[in-house]
């Protein structure tokens, strides 16, 4: 009876100890991530001021704020996707095929129906890596791996390579237009952000998604469908991805089979910067969106500072690589943390 | 548990049945040595064209082009992990190579894209064993990393080979047999001896099925890590001076997408992506075999753009049928 009653205190002790690490690694972490991205955003934003000729010129900032929020929307459908703990490789594609497909049906039925045929087609693609990876269990990473290559080809055989030009002056004077000074993409973001926000903080849906993503068989125990989660958070994925891809044509005015490409590691940078942790579980839309802004800003300075264009491939896969060992030596430390009190 | 059990089963009846019994026992298995074999002759029968001896030296060509960096993909998959990042390491190791020809001998440039190859693969194992990156992302990043350098080095431009031996000996053909394919069944046997006779494939496949068993039982896991990318690294690169050499060119585009070949060359010959296991004979099979479909698509006159569709499809379909066969356990590569 004494040895009983001995253990459970042990147990109470043990219990209220590792919640004690816990809490103190989850601060700790909050308090790194948003360091994280502080610190790089104050340098950029430093040596864009001081370096950078015309940075903070009228025209420059309105080019980061669109670049910046076409960058946001897609980040805002990988985060959720992150925080499943899954990932979509295949945006850069589904963003051009939704593209491509906006800008041959504005040309035919003008803007409305191009803006909801590009975002349609592109929950059509959300549902097939949805598909593939639930109901035939493809790993994500791979899934939507061969989804990019198949979808780019479909892009390039729709377009037969050539670009497709867009006629319709409402429909590219939608993404060029400003509000109040403000370019209406980057108002597209906001208030999309706000809308995710929304969804993986207070709906049920975000919660489960994020807690699905944290601990998949705890959350499947409570009763969660894993598989429902995870189609959702694909078609979101892939409908933001479209809604950038819409933008994108507004913008340039003209679309070509290439659109895209690479932008599949971007968004992954800006999600992981803004404190979304690769091992999912926690989903930051804030932290998304403001390291969109420092991409577009770093983008934007290199242009400024005539630094050849490859260069912005090196300080991507710097910045990814920064992020990510952030993310990994933090998610060390904690496991580390946990395995000390609790052994 | 099913697994293990087959592999229980299999241990016995290896070791029971005697060795002719086992050749038919591993033929039996090959289902898609069957399948290659009876495309190439559907493929034939179309097109006569397909059996000609200068149209099957193509098909070696690129069969060893995609499977010499497939055998080092092998390894890595056997370990649990994977590596995105070839194509950037075949651009910067073939402009080295192509940079210092002028200036050294033949087998000068290539040991040296070679060596160029395995420091690449040096520092995506650094980034996977000690900063603790999941290898898909980091070789995603080290992808465009390496793909810049390359542009940056040249400018975007192409840099042209000279050197006529050095051709020469990249598209050499003994017969019909093109050198790189010898090379490439030598670099298979040598990988298939490296994964199963070695105390370093068994670290490899001892962490591959179980990464937390092999650590607690004293395996070196990030050494073994670091190694594997190397390796790899090193047949990329060589794959990619071949490849520069029949080109008579390098630049930073000429391998871009080819890692979804090398994966789906590994992934169809029976690898599994959750780690553990490999089979090199597998990968050389799935190598001809995406050979083969690429050069039907020639012949048949289809969009080379329906190759992306193709690719893509096929990988998924191959990961399906896997997942649906063995009980699919958890795969590593994700994380």
């Amino acid at each position: 009876m004494s040895s009983h009653t001995t253990t459970q205190g042990l147990v109470e002790r043990e219990r209220s100890l590792s919640a004690e690490t816990a809490a103190r690694m989850d601060r700790r972490q909050r308090i790194t991530q948003s360091f994280g991205i502080l610190i790089p955003f104050v340098v950029v934003l430093a040596v864009g001021l001081i370096f950078a000729p015309n940075f903070a010129s009228g025209s420059n900032v309105t080019n980061m704020l669109v670049n910046a929020g076409i960058l946001a929307v897609v980040g805002y459908g990988m985060t959720l996707v992150i925080a499943l703990r899954g990932i979509d490789l295949s945006v850069g594609s589904t963003l051009a095929l939704a593209a491509v497909v906006a800008a041959v049906a504005v040309n035919e039925w003008g803007g409305v129906v191009g803006t909801l045929a590009g975002i349609a087609m592109a929950c059509v693609l959300g549902v097939i890596n949805g598909f593939v990876i639930t109901a035939f269990r493809v790993p994500a990473f791979i899934a939507t791996l061969s989804t990019m290559s198949v979808f780019r080809g479909a892009v390039l055989l729709f377009t037969g390579g050539a670009p497709v030009m867009i006629d319709d002056a409402p429909f590219k004077a939608f993404a060029t237009g400003t509000v109040a000074g403000i370019p209406i993409p980057f108002i597209v973001a906001v208030v999309l952000g706000f809308a995710m926000w929304f969804l993986l903080e207070r709906m049920r849906y975000g919660r489960h998604a994020v807690a699905a993503g944290g601990n998949p068989e705890a959350a499947v125990d409570s009763g969660i469908r894993i598989s429902t989660m995870q189609m959702i958070a694909y078609v979101i994925a892939a409908a933001s991805a479209g809604v950038a891809g819409v933008l994108m044509a507004s913008q340039l005015g003209t679309v070509n089979g290439s659109l895209g490409t690479g932008l599949e590691l971007q968004v992954i940078a800006i999600v992981v910067l803004g404190g979304t942790s690769m091992a999912g579980g926690r989903g930051n839309i804030v932290g998304t969106f403001a390291a969109a802004v420092l991409l577009a800003m770093i983008n934007s300075g290199l242009n400024l500072l005539n630094v050849a264009s490859f260069y912005q491939y090196v300080a991507l896969g710097a910045l990814l690589v920064f992020a990510l060992s952030l993310d990994g030596v933090q998610r060390q430390a904690i496991r580390r943390a946990m395995e000390g009190k609790l052994s | 548990m099913t697994i293990t059990n087959y592999e229980e089963r299999e241990a016995v009846a290896d070791a029971r049945s005697s060795l002719g019994i086992r050749v038919v026992q591993q033929l039996s298995r090959q289902y898609l040595l069957a399948i290659l074999i009876v495309l190439a002759f559907a493929v034939g029968f179309v097109n006569p064209y397909f059996w000609g001896g200068g149209n099957l030296e193509n098909v070696l060509f690129s069969a060893a082009f995609v499977g010499i960096a497939a055998c080092g993909m092998t390894l890595l998959i056997a370990g649990g992990m994977l590596d995105l990042s070839i194509a950037g390491v075949i651009a910067v190791a073939s402009i080295t190579a192509a940079k210092v020809l002028p200036f050294t001998s033949v087998g000068g440039a290539i040991f040296l894209g070679v060596v160029v190859g395995a420091v690449l693969g040096l520092v995506n194992g650094v980034l996977v064993a000690y900063l603790r990156i999941a290898p898909f992302i980091a070789t995603l990043g080290s992808l465009y990393l390496f793909l810049g350098l390359a542009f940056i080095w040249t400018q975007g431009r192409v840099v042209p080979i000279r050197s006529t031996n050095f051709r020469d000996l990249a598209t050499m053909s003994f017969g019909h047999v093109p050198l790189v394919a010898v090379v490439f069944t030598v670099l298979a046997a040598v990988t298939f001896l490296l994964l199963n006779r070695t105390y370093f494939g068994r670290t490899l496949r001892a962490f591959g099925s179980n990464e937390r068993a092999a650590q607690l039982a004293g395996a070196h896991v990030n050494r073994t890590k670091l190694i594997a990318f190397s390796i790899a690294g090193a047949m990329s690169a060589l794959s990619g001076v071949f490849m520069a050499g029949r080109l008579a060119s390098a630049e930073g585009n000429m391998a871009t997408g080819i890692e979804m070949s090398v994966i789906a060359a590994v992934v169809v010959g029976g690898t599994a992506l959750r780690g553990g296991r490999g089979t090199v004979f597998g990968t050389m099979v799935g190598a001809s075999l995406f050979a083969v479909l690429g050069n039907a698509l020639n012949l048949l006159g289809v969009a080379s753009y329906w190759q992306y569709v193709l690719t893509g499809s096929v990988l998924i379909a191959a990961i399906a049928v896997g997942a649906r066969r063995r009980d699919a356990a958890e795969v590593k590569g994700a994380g």
